[in-house]
Parts: C-alpha cells; structure tokens; sequence
C-alpha cells in the first residue's frame, strides 16, 4: 500500500512539474523560432544563390531533453499493451527543435544553413533524449 | 529555387490527446487484462489445489518450509504441539501430515500454515494470547487452512500472478512497482473468504476436542479492541474485520448450540519460559 502511495505522488509530481516545464519550453521554442525565421534552414545543398561565398562552416546545435516520471510510468504501460507512444511525442519534438534553434543561434547572420541533418539517441539509460542537429552554415561576400 | 520561411502552426509530429487521458485508457486496458487473468488463474487453481495430492503437497512443502525442515522444536514450541496433537486427532478428515508447530520471533500478532503441515506462530500473537482454548481456536483456524487446502491455493495464485507479471513486464522493475502492490491487495481480499471459513472449522474443531467452546472468541474481541481501525481499512488486510469474525462465530455457537465452558488457563506455565526464552 505504502508502495503505491509513494508511486502516485511520484507520478502526479511528474505530470504537473513536467507539463509546466513543458509549457515553458514549448512558449520559449515559438518565440524564438519566431525569432530566427529569417535565417532559412534547409536539408538541401542547391539552395545557394549566384553569389560569391565569403565562408561556409560545420555548425551544430544539441539538446538533452530528460523525460518525467508520470511520462516514463505511462510510457511503461503502453509498452505492455502496444500502440501509439504518444506521451514520448513532445519529449523528441521539443528536443529536436531545441537542437535545431541551437544551431541556428551558433549560425548568427548565417546567409542559409544547407544539408541540415537531425539525429536522435538515448541517454541515460533510457530517461533522456538527446536530439543533434548539423548543417552548413553558408556566408555571402557583402 | 525559391525558400521561403514558415512558421510551425499545427505540429503534426504531437498527438492532440492528452497524456492524461492516454495514462488513464492504458491504465483501465491493464486492469481490465489482469482481472480477466486473475479470475482465470483462480478459477484454475481452484480447480486444481483440492487435487494435488499429500505426497506432491509434502514436495511443495520442502521447497516452501526448507528452513523449517529438521528444525529442532523449542520447549517453547513442544508446549503449543501438546495442544496441537489432541485438535489434529480430533479431526480424522485432515491431510495426513506431520504436523509441526513453530515460535518465531516477529512483532506482528499473526500465525501462519505453510505448506505440509508447519504451522508458524509469531512471538507477537504469543504475547497476546492468555488462555489455552484460546490458542487452541488460534491453531485450529490453522488447520482448517490445512483441510481446506487454502495455502495451496494461495500460494498457487500468488506463483502464477508474480510470473505473469514478470513475463508481461519483462522484468522492468517500474511496471512491477505498478502491478505488484494491487495484485496483493486482490489477493488478500480473496483470503478474507477463507480466512471465515477457517474460523468455522476451528470452532467446531475446538468444540470437538475440548467439548465447549470457551475462548474462541477471546482473540478476535482482544483485536477488535487493540485495532480501532475503520472498517474500510480492512479491505487491504490478511485478514477481516474482527467484529464481523466474532459475529460469525457467535451466530455458529448458538446456531450449533456449543456450550460456553470455561477456559483454563494453562498458559501460566508457559508464559514464563516464554519471557525468559524471548528476553535475549
């Protein structure tokens, strides 16, 4: 009994700590997303424009996102019956995007960043996600 | 080419539903598959438990009792076999084992019947009890554990639903930590029914051996009255509420017309080398 007590306040302290943070993360991803639209990102290399190019470089942007407890207990139980591992969605969602602003931040006044790439492994057992996002950052002669 | 930056407006890669309402249907889908397993199970093993035979329930208890196996009987432990013997003759109905019982050190008031045949009685309920009809209706409720070959079933219940839930959580211990604790809740609820029907047996068999019933309530009122816990509160115990416990054996005693007796009170001689053995 005592047990199960433990494991619901560990899981409602999961569900409402890790939907705030959740929320908070999400509002801060739209804005600056917002933000950096202007910086064009593709995963395309014939996108330049006929323009001499001063410099191109490796950028790269990371993000570890760590799963919460209500997130992980539900993610157990819809392991046991199958389907949709819908509450893992946001987890990988945020940290992708997260990554992929990164990169785009390291690419400050980047003209376009090509070829980007997005790769996604485990970390931590398999508690956290770690979403890396690459291209090549390309500058114009001005 | 022409790029042109956009905005993420509905983010597909996101189910709309809400983990909660996800959490829930998955949690209503495992508890429905369980149940449907548990009644199975024990549908199944009260079909089988009544069939195993005294032989293969000696084997079990080999494997069950292993550290009660050639144990040296105490004093302590020879005092309660002398009331033991004359309950386990009184009833020729009995599986035919050797009946054995055990003191063991643990705070809990609590008895147990392990398989074939060995009964354990905590040092806990030791100290509750005062008279030897009193034990005796203790250790008779044991035995009709035995005859109705309850530990078997419990035992075989609770095997299978633990490897079920290793198989279908493939040992991850977080859906253990889920499932286990309301298995055992179940489980007990289940054994209050028997737990009753153990109580019956004992009191006729105590009517049986001693030729009135005196004392075979004594224990469940000392409970009632040590234990004001709410009646609720008894659907995660081993064992039911106690006044419905006395209410039922009150209701056999005057249904039966079991005469009142007087209870002796042997156990002076027991209590103090019972201290003296404990004290250590």
């Amino acid at each position: 009994m005592g047990d199960l007590i433990q494991l619901a306040v560990l899981v409602a302290i999961g569900y409402f700590v890790g939907s705030r943070i959740e929320k908070k993360h999400y509002r801060s991803i739209k804005e600056r997303e917002k933000k950096l639209l202007c910086c064009p990102v593709v995963t395309g290399d014939d996108f330049l424009e006929d323009k001499p190019i001063r410099v191109t470089r490796l950028v790269s942007g990371s993000a570890v996102i760590s799963t919460d407890y209500f997130k992980m207990i539900a993610g157990n139980l819809l392991n046991l019956i199958g389907g949709e591992v819908s509450v893992f969605e946001s987890l990988l969602d945020r940290a992708r995007r997260e990554a992929v602003l990164r990169m785009k931040e390291e690419a400050t006044k980047a003209d376009i960043i090509l070829n980007l790439r997005i790769e996604t492994s485990t970390i931590a057992g398999r508690n956290s996600v770690e979403a890396l996002a690459y291209g090549t950052a390309v500058y114009y002669e001005k | 080419m022409k790029y042109t930056p956009q905005e993420i407006e509905n983010n597909v890669n996101v189910s709309p539903q809400s983990p909660l309402r996800t959490f829930s249907i998955a949690l209503a889908k495992i508890a429905a598959l369980l149940f449907i397993i548990y009644l199975v199970i024990g549908l199944l093993v009260d079909i089988i438990a009544p069939r195993i035979s005294i032989e293969t329930e000696k084997k079990i208890g080999a494997l069950a009792g292993a550290d009660l196996k050639g144990k040296k009987q105490t004093e302590q432990d020879l005092r309660l076999q002398a009331i033991l013997d004359p309950l386990v003759q009184g009833d020729p109905a009995l599986p035919g084992f050797n009946y054995k019982v055990y003191v063991q050190e643990n705070d809990q008031v609590n008895a147990l019947a392990l398989p074939a045949g060995n009964i354990v009685v905590f040092s806990g309920l030791l100290k509750e009890v005062r008279s030897e009809n009193e034990m005796a209706m203790i250790l008779a409720h044991e035995l009709g554990h035995f005859r109705h070959r309850d530990h078997l079933r419990g035992m075989g219940r609770q095997l299978i639903l633990l490897l079920l839930v290793t198989f279908f959580s493939g040992g991850d211990t977080t859906s253990q930590r889920v499932i286990m604790p309301s298995i055992t809740t179940m489980q007990m609820r289940f054994s209050q029914r028997q737990e009753k029907a153990a109580d019956q047996f004992g009191l006729d068999l105590l009517n049986k051996t001693y030729g009135h019933v005196a004392g075979a309530t004594d224990f469940f009122v000392k409970m009632s009255k040590k234990n004001d816990w709410p009646k609720f509160m008894y659907f995660f115990s081993t064992h039911p509420y106690p006044g419905s416990r006395i209410q039922a054996l009150t209701e056999r005693i005057q249904e039966q017309g079991y005469v009142a007796g007087k209870a002796e009170p042997l156990w002076g001689a027991l209590i103090p080398s019972y201290a003296a053995g404990f004290s250590k």
